[in-house]
């Protein structure tokens, strides 16, 4: 034990983060190391795996619930993953809402992990999981929370399968992250003060309405098929007339299946939606950041 | 706006221990340092061995030469000095021996005309050039006046007879003797 301990200590491994440090990108946790990268979503997975140069390869997509497909492609995964370590994201039994006035500050993320009661205060509940999107300029922020069941059966299952979890996310609360953060980021001269921002993710739907500059709605829906663009719309469509014409509007999305995806933006096109989605999206999100 | 971070709600470990501060990086900084700085000293220990080795081995030979050297100037010398000793004898000789024509021309004229000198030898000695045995033989009426007149005339020129024999073998009286220098 003591020699491994040194070894640690002359090998820097000892300083190098954690597989499962929260507070580190996964890019730099997994530095010349493969990890495998999980999307869990109501009646589908499907995955990728990460070189050791960090970069994309083989991947799949397996019909059926985790705890179906885990045993089938166990073997498979942890090739994929070295010492098993995964990053997962879960695409259903989630919820984002609209907060205002939640605690802020640099250990807040690790806070909501280890005692969110302390941030959420009375609207925390026992059985759930928390993330949480600030608005950049205004108390607004996005509440992500997920079935903690959920997430203990998701965990439990890789376990099953020797895999271990170095992240639990949401992905389409992740690529929802990642388009506000984007769009404040591009809009160097002022961010549009009325906008509005639809994500999609492996069948879950999102959609944020920003009017005269503060966050007014966010609509959320999980398990929608490669068939269900009218769902998708009649869920959009309420929202758009919100904000004034003429507005932005912004569309993220990725899945193994383009054709919602494809289909959603044909109509989005009619109201001048711009595409932010980029190849890979989800996984260079969880893969990367 | 700070690089963006992917949110995690997994479960916690429990097990984790705190990682080491970063400043704790020196230790294996400085432990690969000392490694690194003792393989160069070792190394350079190593090189300057073997130069010094080769630097002995090359001192031995030049002192194997010097000494082969010093002994033939040694040999050299030995035989200079004894040829200058043999020089300086010579010199002593050759500076002890005088003229012996001034020793005969005397003894000739210190004898009178009735007195002959039948035989004369004079003998310069090896060893001590200066003394010189003197051999007469006289045939006369009065020689043993011409003898004493002789050794005078002899001590004009610093000559001193040096255990003088005289036989007288019928008319011929022989006289021998060692004239010795004496000191100027």
């Amino acid at each position: 034990m003591l020699l491994d301990e040194i070894k640690s200590v002359l090998s820097f491994a000892a300083f190098k983060a954690d597989p499962d440090d929260s507070a580190v990108p996964w890019a730099k946790r997994f530095e010349s190391r493969k990890s495998l990268l999980i999307n869990v979503s109501r009646g589908s997975v499907s995955w990728r795996s990460l070189n050791k140069r960090g970069r994309f390869e083989e991947g799949g997509t397996q019909e059926g619930e985790l705890q179906d497909a885990a045993p089938l492609k166990g073997e498979e995964w942890r090739g994929m993953a070295d010492g098993g370590w995964c990053s997962v994201s879960v695409n259903h039994r989630f919820i984002i809402s609209l907060e205002n006035n939640l605690m802020r500050g640099d250990n807040c993320a690790s806070l909501l992990r280890t005692n969110p009661r302390a941030v959420l205060g009375p609207k925390y509940d026992r059985g759930k999981r928390y993330a949480i999107c600030h608005h950049p300029e205004t108390t607004a922020s996005l509440l992500l929370a997920v079935e903690e069941s959920l997430v203990k059966v998701t965990e439990d299952v890789l376990k099953t399968v020797h895999l271990k979890p170095g992240r639990v996310c949401c992905g389409l609360f992740a690529m929802l992250e990642h388009a506000i953060l984007s769009i404040f980021r591009a809009s160097a001269g002022g961010t549009p003060s009325d906008f509005v921002l639809i994500a999609a993710c492996e069948g879950s739907l999102a959609v944020l309405v920003q009017q005269e500059g503060q966050w007014r709605d966010i609509r959320c829906r999980s398990g929608l098929g490669p068939e269900a663009v009218e769902t998708a719309l009649q869920i959009i469509s309420p929202l758009l007339a919100k904000v004034p014409q003429g507005s932005p509007v912004y569309f993220v999305g990725d899945g193994h299946d383009s054709k919602f995806r494809t289909e959603l933006m044909l109509h989005l096109e009619k109201v001048g939606a711009a595409d932010l989605t980029q190849d890979d999206l989800l996984w260079t999100i969880i893969g990367e950041h | 706006m700070n690089e963006y971070l992917c949110h995690d709600f997994k479960t916690p470990r429990i097990d984790t221990s705190r990682r080491l501060p970063s400043s704790f990086r020196a230790i294996p900084v400085i432990f690969y340092l000392a490694l690194a700085g003792s393989a160069y000293v070792m190394t350079m220990d190593y090189f300057n061995y073997k130069k010094a080795l080769k630097q002995k081995v090359d001192a031995e030979e030049r002192q194997a030469l010097s000494e082969t050297q010093r002994d033939a100037f040694k040999n050299e010398k030995a035989d200079l000095e004894a040829e200058a000793n043999k020089a300086d004898q010579v010199a002593k000789w050759m500076e002890g021996a005088r003229n012996i024509q001034p020793i005969a021309v005397k003894i000739a004229r210190a004898v009178q005309t009735d007195t002959r000198i039948t035989q004369m030898a004079l003998e310069r000695s090896e060893q001590v050039p200066a003394n010189i045995a003197l051999t007469l033989h006289l045939n006369g009426s009065q020689v043993s006046t011409e003898l004493a007149a002789i050794e005078a005339a002899l001590g004009q020129l610093l000559y001193r007879s040096y255990s003088p024999q005289q036989t007288k073998n019928g008319d011929v009286v022989e006289y021998h003797s060692t004239l010795v220098r004496q000191a100027d």
